[in-house]
C-alpha cells in the first residue's frame, strides 16, 4: 500500500465518450430503443409523478357498515376508473352511491374505504444531447452516449436546453452586458467570463436564448437565475472568477457548433454534475473519461481558493512535510507551476485534476 | 492485570463527510496514548460512493507515521497483533458521512409525543420532512400524498402511553401502512414503531413482511416519562442501513468493529455523557462540534445528554443554509476588517461548492472563524430549547453553568493559534461564570466514544493526555456596568516559580494571565457588586485552582450578552483588539 490523494476531478476534455443515464424518480414508460439514434430534444422516458390521491370513505357514503360496504364495491384494486364513474352502491332507497372524483386507478381497498390515485403530472426526461441509446432497465432508466467535448462545471440553475453557442465578449474575463446582447444572438447559447448584474441575465431572457454560459456570477443573482428560462451554468463557481485558460480554449474552439447546456434537474442524481457537452463526431475509439486519478507530479490541476483561485496548473511536487501559509495554517501540499506565475505552493485540499 | 492491556492496540476510524480520521491508540507505561492520526479526504461521496478508499488512505497516513503495519497486502486489516508488532487488536469505528435520511413524523398530540418525536429526530441525522399530529387539520388524502410526496426513507409513528388510548394510534398506523403500500417494494421506508407497546401485536400484523419494520419502546411511555434513548438505538440502526445501501464500505467497517460501527454523533454524546459523570455535577458539560455537514450540540447534565444535530447546518455544501437562521450582517460583525456583504455571500456559495478546501489568507480564515461563529450560535440556540429545566432558553438566555466545554471541528481544530479558536469559542456560546475551554484538535472524541464500549480506561486514559488541547480557564463575569467600569479584583498565585499576578478588570476588557498548560495556581476573584463570576451569586468573592492552558487563563468581561457598537469600523477594531489580547494575532 503506497500513500495516495485523490482530489475531485473537473473533465474539461475536448475528445471524449459521454455517458449520462437519464433516470425517472419513478418508474415509468421507456420511449426508445437501444442502438436507437435520438435527438437532444428527443423524450427518452416519461412518467406520472406527484399523484393526488382521494380517500374515500365507501362506508359512509353509503351509510353502511365498513364491512357491509365492502361488498357494494364495484372496481377491483388496479382497475382504471373515469371521473364520475361508479364506485360503490347503489344501495338503499334513496340509491346512496359513490362515484369516483377524478380519473384514475385504484390503488388500494381495505375496511369500507376505497383509495383512488388521480393521474399525476406528466414528466418527459429527454435525451439532452444528440447520441445513441445504449441501455435502458425497461421502467426508469435510459442510457445515451455520444462522443466529443465536455467541460464540467461548479454551479446550475436547474434547468437544460441545447442550442449553437456564441462568444459574448473576447476574453475568458469578459462581462455579460447589456450592450454586448443583440438580435444576432436570439436563440443561441451564449458564452461569458463573468455576471454581475441582473440586466442581461433579463435581457438575454427577451432574446430567448438556449443558454448562458460563464466563469462566475454574483451569488446574490441566484435568485435570478433560479427564475429564468433558460439554463445558466458557471464553470468557475460565485464572484469574479474567469473561465478557466483550459474551459475558455476549448469553448472558443467550438463557436458555432450545437452545445447542450446541462444545468441540472429537479431530480439530480448522486455524484450528478453540471456540464457542457459539446457532440462531435469521433474518426477513433474514444474512451470514457476516468473518474479516479491520483495526484501526481505532472497532473494538471485547478485551484480552488485564493490567492490563485481559478488558475491552472501544472504539479511539480509533492511536497512531503506540512507548511505554512500566509495565515499560518498548516497543510499538506503541492509545487504547483501556474503559467505567468511561477511555482508555488497549494495545500492539497485546494487542487482538484483537471481532466 | 486487567483484560485491557492483554489487548492493548486499537485503531480507531472516523468517516466524516469530508475527512476521513484514523488513529491509533496503544499503552505507554500502563496508559493508553494516542500514538498517531492519519486524515485522508473522504471518499464517500462522487465518485466512488464508498468509503474504503479514504478509509485506506487514512489507515496508510498512520502507517508512514509509525512506521507500523496495520493492514496486509489486501488491504485486509491484520487483527490481533502479530508477533512482528503489526496490526491491531481492537477495531471500533464511527460515521457520519451520507446522505440525509428523510423521515416522516407522525405523532398524535404536537406538544407531547410527537415533539419527542421531533426531538429524537433532531439527536441525530435525520432531517424531518413531514410532521403529522393528531391536530393537523389536512384531510386524510392531503396527508397520504403529503407522506409521498416527501419520499421519505423512515417513517417514525410515535404516540399514545403504554396502555393509554389505542385508537387514534390506529388511525396513525393505518395512515402509514395506506400511504407506504402505495411505495414500489424496493423504495419503501422503514417504519419504526415506537408508540403505545399495547398495540405491538397490532402493528406486527399491519405491516407484515412485506414491510420493514422495526418496533422500539415508546418514547413517551407516560406523559411525564420521555424515553428517547432506546428509540435512538433502533434509528441509529435505520440511519447506518439507509447509508449502507447508497455508500459501499461501511460493511466493512462493520465487520472489522464486530458489529460496532456507530454513528459519530451517538459516540460523541456518549463521551459528553461520560465526562459530566465525572465533572462537577453542579455544572453542565458541553461539546459543540463544526463538521462539513452538521453540527452538533451536545450538553449533559449529570448524565442527562441533551443531543442536537444539525443536519442542515456546516462548514460545507450545506453551509448557505446558514442565511435562513441570520444575516450577512451577523456573520460581518465579528471580522477584524471590511469584507462586503457580496463578497461574504460569495465566498459562502464558493465554500459550498468545495467544502474540503481549506484557507491560506488571513482574511479567508478570519470569514471561516466568523462563519463558524454564527453556526455555534444558531446550533446552540436550537439546543437550548431542549435542555432541562433551569438550563434552557425559557429559564435564562445566558447559558448556564458549564465545565468543561470540549470544541472539535476542522475550522477550529486547524486554527494557526489557540486563540482563534477560544476567542470563536468565546464569542459563540458566551459562557458564564468560571469554566475551562478545551479543544479535540484531532476530533477524537467520536473515535472515544465508540471505544469506551470494549476499552473503557482507554477514554479515560487518552481524556486526561494531552491529546486534547487545554485552552485555559475562563472567568467570564455576568453583570451590567459602562465600559471603562471595574468589574473585579483579581489575584493568581502560581504554584510554582513565578511572581504572583493582582489586578483588576474593568468592562469591555478581554484580559489573557500567563498559565502554561501543565501548570497550576490559585485564582482569587473579587468581583464588584452586581457582578456574578459563579461563586454564588452577585458581588460573591472567592479562589480555585486553576490549570494551565495554551492560551492562559482568560478573563472576558465583554458582557454578555457581548454588544456590538453601532459604528462597524469601531467594531472591527474591537475585534482586532479582541484577537490581539487573547494572542492569535500581534
Amino acid at each position: 500500500m503506497s500513500e495516495i490523494f485523490l482530489p475531485s476531478i473537473t473533465h474539461v476534455l475536448p475528445m471524449t465518450a459521454i455517458r449520462r443515464q437519464r433516470i425517472l424518480p419513478v418508474p415509468g414508460a421507456i420511449m426508445v430503443r437501444v442502438n436507437e439514434k435520438v435527438q437532444a430534444a428527443d423524450v427518452v422516458a416519461e412518467a406520472e409523478i406527484e399523484p393526488k390521491h382521494y380517500y374515500l370513505d365507501i362506508a359512509r357514503g353509503l351509510g353502511l357498515s365498513p364491512k357491509a360496504a365492502a361488498r357494494h364495491i364495484v372496481p377491483q384494486k388496479g382497475d382504471r376508473v373515469e371521473a364520475g364513474q361508479l364506485i360503490a352502491g347503489p344501495v338503499g332507497i334513496t340509491r346512496r352511491s359513490v362515484r369516483a372524483p377524478a380519473e384514475g386507478h385504484i390503488a388500494d381497498i381495505r375496511q369500507g374505504r376505497v383509495l383512488l390515485e388521480a393521474r399525476g403530472e406528466l414528466l418527459q426526461l429527454r435525451a439532452g444531447f444528440p447520441g445513441v441509446v445504449i441501455g435502458s432497465d425497461g421502467s426508469q432508466v435510459v442510457t445515451v452516449e455520444t462522443t466529443g467535448a465536455l467541460i464540467q462545471a461548479a454551479w446550475g440553475n436547474g434547468l437544460q436546453d441545447y442550442g449553437v453557442m456564441r462568444m459574448v465578449g473576447e476574453s475568458p474575463a469578459s462581462r455579460l452586458q447589456t450592450d454586448h446582447l443583440d438580435v444576432n444572438l436570439r436563440g443561441a447559447v451564449l458564452v461569458a467570463g463573468i455576471c454581475d448584474h441582473s440586466a442581461p441575465l433579463h435581457q438575454a431572457t427577451e432574446l430567448s436564448v438556449r443558454g448562458v454560459i460563464l466563469g462566475s456570477m454574483a451569488a446574490e443573482l441566484i435568485p435570478v437565475a433560479r427564475k429564468l428560462p433558460y439554463p445558466v451554468l458557471l464553470i468557475e463557481g460565485f464572484g469574479e472568477q474567469p473561465l478557466n485558460s483550459l474551459a475558455y480554449h476549448l469553448l472558443i474552439n467550438n463557436v458555432g457548433r450545437e452545445v447542450a447546456v446541462d444545468a441540472g434537474s429537479p431530480w439530480p442524481q448522486p455524484g450528478y454534475r453540471p456540464e457542457v457537452v459539446i457532440p462531435l463526431p469521433a474518426n477513433r475509439q474514444v474512451a470514457l473519461p476516468e473518474d479516479v486519478i491520483a495526484l501526481k507530479p505532472g497532473r494538471r490541476v485547478r485551484i480552488l481558493k485564493p490567492p490563485y483561485q481559478g488558475e491552472v496548473g501544472l504539479v511539480r511536487e509533492l511536497l512531503t512535510a506540512a507548511i505554512s501559509y500566509p495565515n499560518g495554517v498548516r497543510a499538506r501540499s503541492a509545487a504547483v507551476e501556474i503559467e505567468g506565475v511561477g511555482t508555488t505552493n497549494v495545500p492539497l485540499a485546494n487542487l482538484e485534476i483537471l481532466q | 492485570m486487567s483484560t485491557y492491556l492483554d489487548a492493548d492496540t486499537l485503531l480507531a476510524i472516523d468517516v466524516g463527510t469530508v475527512n476521513t480520521r484514523a488513529s491509533l491508540f496503544d499503552v505507554v507505561d500502563g496508559r493508553y496514548r494516542l500514538i498517531a492520526t492519519g486524515r485522508a479526504p473522504s471518499t464517500a461521496g462522487s465518485p466512488l460512493f464508498d468509503v474504503s478508499e479514504g478509509v485506506r488512505m487514512a489507515i496508510e497516513r498512520v502507517q508512514v507515521i509509525t512506521g507500523r503495519q496495520l493492514v496486509d497486502e489486501s488491504d485486509l486489516l491484520i487483527m490481533p497483533v502479530t508477533g512482528q508488532g503489526s496490526g491491531v487488536d481492537m477495531f471500533v469505528a464511527t460515521g457520519s458521512a451520507g446522505p440525509k435520511v428523510r423521515t416522516v413524523i407522525l405523532g398524535l398530540m404536537p406538544g407531547v409525543s410527537t415533539q419527542s418525536a421531533l426531538r429524537l429526530a433532531d439527536s441525530t441525522y435525520l432531517e424531518a420532512v413531514e410532521t403529522i399530529h393528531l391536530l393537523d387539520t389536512r384531510r386524510e388524502e392531503e396527508k397520504i400524498d403529503a407522506i409521498l410526496s416527501c419520499h421519505p426513507d423512515l417513517i417514525l409513528i410515535a404516540g399514545g402511553t403504554d396502555g393509554g388510548a389505542q385508537d387514534s394510534v390506529l388511525k396513525l398506523i393505518e395512515l402509514a401502512s395506506i400511504a407506504v403500500s402505495q411505495v414500489p417494494a424496493s423504495a419503501r421506508p422503514r417504519i419504526i414503531y415506537a408508540a403505545n407497546r399495547g398495540l405491538a401485536a397490532t402493528v406486527a400484523d399491519r405491516f407484515d413482511d412485506r414491510f420493514d419494520l422495526a418496533q422500539a419502546p415508546n418514547v413517551r411511555p407516560s406523559l411525564e416519562i420521555e424515553d428517547l434513548g432506546h428509540a435512538r438505538l433502533a434509528l441509529g440502526e435505520a440511519i447506518s442501513e439507509a447509508r449502507a445501501r447508497k455508500i459501499r464500505g461501511y460493511e466493512e467497517l462493520e465487520q472489522w468493529s464486530g458489529g460496532r460501527l456507530m454513528l459519530t454523533a451517538d459516540a460523541f454524546g456518549r463521551v459528553i455523557r461520560y465526562l459530566s459523570r465525572i465533572y462537577d455535577p453542579e455544572k453542565g458539560v458541553l461539546g459543540v462540534d463544526v463538521g462539513a455537514s452538521h453540527t452538533m450540540v451536545a450538553a449533559s447534565f449529570e448524565g442527562d445528554l441533551r443531543m442536537r444535530v444539525e443536519t442542515g447546518l456546516g462548514m460545507g455544501e450545506p453551509l448557505p443554509n446558514l442565511l435562513r437562521h441570520v444575516s450577512l450582517a451577523d456573520i460581518l460583525r465579528w471580522m477584524p476588517r471590511e469584507v462586503k456583504a457580496g463578497d461574504l455571500l460569495n465566498y459562502i456559495y464558493n465554500k459550498s461548492l468545495a467544502p474540503g478546501t481549506i484557507p491560506t489568507e488571513e482574511i479567508d480564515l478570519d470569514i471561516e472563524l466568523a462563519i463558524a461563529r454564527e453556526l455555534l450560535r444558531v446550533a446552540l440556540r436550537a439546543a437550548r430549547t431542549q435542555w432541562p429545566s433551569g438550563k434552557n432558553l425559557n429559564s435564562s438566555w445566558l447559558l448556564p453553568a458549564i465545565e468543561p466545554v470540549i470544541a472539535s471541528g476542522a475550522v477550529l481544530g486547524r486554527a494557526p493559534k489557540p486563540g482563534y479558536a477560544a476567542l470563536a469559542l468565546l464569542d459563540a456560546l458566551q459562557p458564564t461564570g468560571i469554566t475551562t475551554l478545551v479543544l479535540d484538535p484531532h476530533g477524537l472524541s467520536p473515535s472515544l466514544g465508540a471505544a469506551a464500549a470494549i476499552v473503557p480506561m482507554l477514554t479515560v486514559h487518552v481524556l486526561e493526555s494531552g491529546s486534547y488541547v487545554s485552552l485555559g480557564t475562563v472567568v467570564s463575569p455576568v453583570g451590567k456596568t459602562r465600559v471603562g467600569r471595574k468589574v473585579l479584583n483579581l489575584r493568581l498565585e502560581y504554584d510554582q516559580g513565578t511572581e504572583d499576578i493582582a489586578g483588576e478588570v474593568r468592562m469591555g476588557q478581554l484580559v489573557v494571565l500567563p498559565i502554561r498548560p501543565g501548570d497550576h495556581g490559585k485564582l482569587t476573584l473579587r468581583p464588584e457588586r452586581g457582578f456574578d463570576v459563579g461563586f454564588g451569586g452577585p458581588g460573591k468573592a472567592g479562589a480555585l485552582r486553576v490549570a494551565g492552558g495554551v492560551v492562559g487563563l482568560i478573563i472576558d468581561a465583554r458582557g454578555r450578552p457581548i454588544e456590538f457598537s453601532p459604528d462597524a469600523e469601531r467594531q472591527r477594531e474591537m475585534n482586532l483588539k479582541w484577537l490581539q489580547d487573547i494572542g492569535a494575532r500581534t
